[in-house]
């Protein structure tokens, strides 16, 4: 078992050492910290952060397209830490989480994995 | 009342029709994806003009954990049971679409002060029946089945789960899916076997949100589906096409004999009408189509996201929203393959022509309604799914949501907003709210069918 630190940026840059077999969701959550969340397995989006340091590994999730992953979104209730890592969290770290999709359609390789296309990158 | 001898319900939509006014309704309210870490909630709401607490929420009934996305209820029992008099119309079920928890609530006891009467946890419908995301609830007899939009991770097309009258799992309602794609609403009409279903997404499509490009990839449905309800499968398929994508809400006319239904389909914002013709085919055709609309600030013409509709219990009226125009209209559907507009009006929106209802700044559009079992008041909330609100009403987060009542004219057809009601989910006593659908406890015109 390994553990790496998560700073929360948003919350006065607080560490907490997290477990890096388990979800950061539970571990964070564990430690009392207050966190949205959702359907718990990595399809809903209501859980997302944002990840401005450090690695995760996140290939559980199914929830984000290419544009949100892009912008730096963690699907937290599958995610797990892969080396120290800097997160920003709640709604505030939404910004680019939502768009108006009639506004700002997406780019065909924005779309999700299983969809987007490949040449435009 | 004169039926204290028998179960639920009424004894024929005429009875409902004639049924006291409702003096509360319960709708829910969300703060999943608000940002407001509390759970999401069931409210009273105090609809009688003589109380002295008419238009506002009188009690909260809190959900266990945080995070369900409380979205459409249903009725444990309904006129379906009404000769049935060891039945009652006590429960209600309240599906959390993200948690996949069934919540289900006893009214009965203190219908202003509903209480948790028991908890099937989502995690035991995903081990024992392989399906996720909960929608619509529907009574048939003394059973209880849930239409499922996924399997338990969350693919399409999902299925239907078949709870006894004491919400135990009996197992999967359908035994078979045939080829449909997708799942999302339901109706059924026993007097001709029949049950109709629609399509909106598996659930790890529309729960993260809604992309335009995902309907052209076909990760949106386009049919319509009809089932032997007997045998418990689909026996014929419409592809909709153009006209139909997005096909949610399915209502049956309200009269037991009758064939003719109605569907709204939220992206082409149209309304499809199905019946059963002489030769004892099914037949459907378009018979409302709203257009897009251009707003100033848009590249591409604006839909109107019919997201809902509801057919008045004399079957006389069809109401729909544009939740991204913001209008509510009601059609005369008296020849259902002639749809007249009688009414409209508009309750915010994103074409500016309503921002101000009753004085409160409306964030959203008209989005669920219920309508009184008489008729002549409809009341409708404004937010659609905690993700979707996020994207095209981003204001809606301070604003929270609102629930207004439209004055219907079940006569001559007609519909104003009545300037006595407002109920403002923004200024809830733990934050901005947003409520969503909304039922009475003596039945309304979204639950009851008639065997």
């Amino acid at each position: 078992m390994t553990k790496y630190k998560v700073k929360i940026s948003n919350r006065g840059n607080t560490e907490y050492e997290v477990d890096d077999k388990r979800p950061i969701l539970d571990e964070l959550r564990k430690h009392g910290v207050d966190l949205p969340y959702g359907c718990k397995y990595g399809g809903c989006i209501t859980c997302a952060a944002k990840l401005t340091a450090g690695n995760i590994d996140q290939r559980r999730q199914v929830a984000l397209n290419n544009w949100q992953l892009d912008n730096g979104y963690v699907i937290l209730c599958v995610a797990r830490a892969r080396s120290d890592i800097t997160l920003e969290i709640g709604t505030e770290s939404h910004d680019k989480l939502y768009r108006n999709p009639f506004l700002e359609p997406l780019k065909s390789y924005q779309l999700k994995a299983d969809i987007a296309s490949k040449e435009d990158t | 009342m004169n039926n204290l001898c028998c179960g639920p319900g009424y004894a024929s939509p005429t009875d409902a029709i004639n049924a006291p006014s409702e003096k509360l309704l319960y709708t829910i309210a969300i703060y999943t994806g608000t940002g407001i870490q509390k759970p999401d909630y069931l409210a009273t709401v105090d609809v009688d003009p003589d109380s002295h607490t008419y238009s506002q929420v009188i009690h909260r009934l809190e959900m266990p954990g945080i995070g369900d996305e409380l979205h459409h209820m249903g009725w444990n029992a309904c006129s379906s049971c009404h000769d049935d008099n060891s039945m009652s119309r006590k429960y209600l079920i309240l599906p959390g679409v993200r948690s996949n928890n069934l919540h289900i609530v006893d009214t009965a006891t203190d219908p202003k002060a509903p209480k948790l009467y028991k908890v099937i946890e989502g995690a035991e419908i995903k081990s024992k029946v392989d399906l996720s995301g909960p929608h619509t609830v529907h009574c048939l007899g003394s059973e209880i089945i849930i239409s499922f939009l996924g399997d338990a991770k969350g693919e399409a097309p999902g299925g239907y789960l078949h709870l006894d009258k004491d919400f135990n799992i009996i197992g999967r309602w359908e035994n078979s899916m045939g080829d449909i794609k997708f799942g999302y609403d339901f109706w059924y009409q026993p007097r001709h076997n029949i049950m109709v279903s629609s399509e909106w997404a598996a659930p790890n499509t529309f729960m993260p949100g809604f992309d335009l490009e995902e309907v052209g990839h076909l990760k949106y449905g386009r049919e319509l589906h009809f089932w032997d309800f007997e045998k418990r499968k689909p026996i014929e398929s419409f592809y909709l096409g153009e006209d139909g994508l997005v096909p949610l809400e399915v209502k049956f006319h309200h009269n037991p004999d009758s064939t003719h239904g109605f569907c709204g389909a939220a992206l082409s914002t149209n309304v499809i009408h199905w019946w059963k013709d002489n030769d004892e085919k099914w037949q459907w055709e378009k018979v409302i189509d709203i257009e897009n609309e251009m707003h100033p600030e848009w590249p591409i013409p604006l839909p109107g996201v019919m997201s809902a509709i509801l057919v008045s219990m004399d079957d006389k009226y069809l109401y729909l929203n544009n939740w991204l125009h913001g209008d509510m209209r009601q059609y005369d559907i008296t020849d259902p393959h002639k749809p007249v507009l009688t009414g409209q009006v508009f309750l915010g929106g994103l074409l500016g022509k309503a921002p101000k209802v009753n004085g409160v700044e409306v964030a959203g559009g008209p989005q669920m309604f219920q309508l009184s079992l008489d008729g002549k008041r409809l009341y409708v909330t404004t937010s659609l799914f905690s993700t979707w609100d996020n994207q095209f009403y981003p204001e809606i987060r301070e604003k929270g949501g609102v629930m207004i009542q439209i004055d219907c004219d079940p006569v001559n057809g007609g519909m104003k907003v009545n300037p006595n009601f407002m109920v403002n989910f923004g200024q809830e006593p733990n934050g901005p709210s947003r409520c969503h659908e909304a039922r009475y406890p003596g039945g309304d015109c979204t639950s009851d069918i008639w065997l």
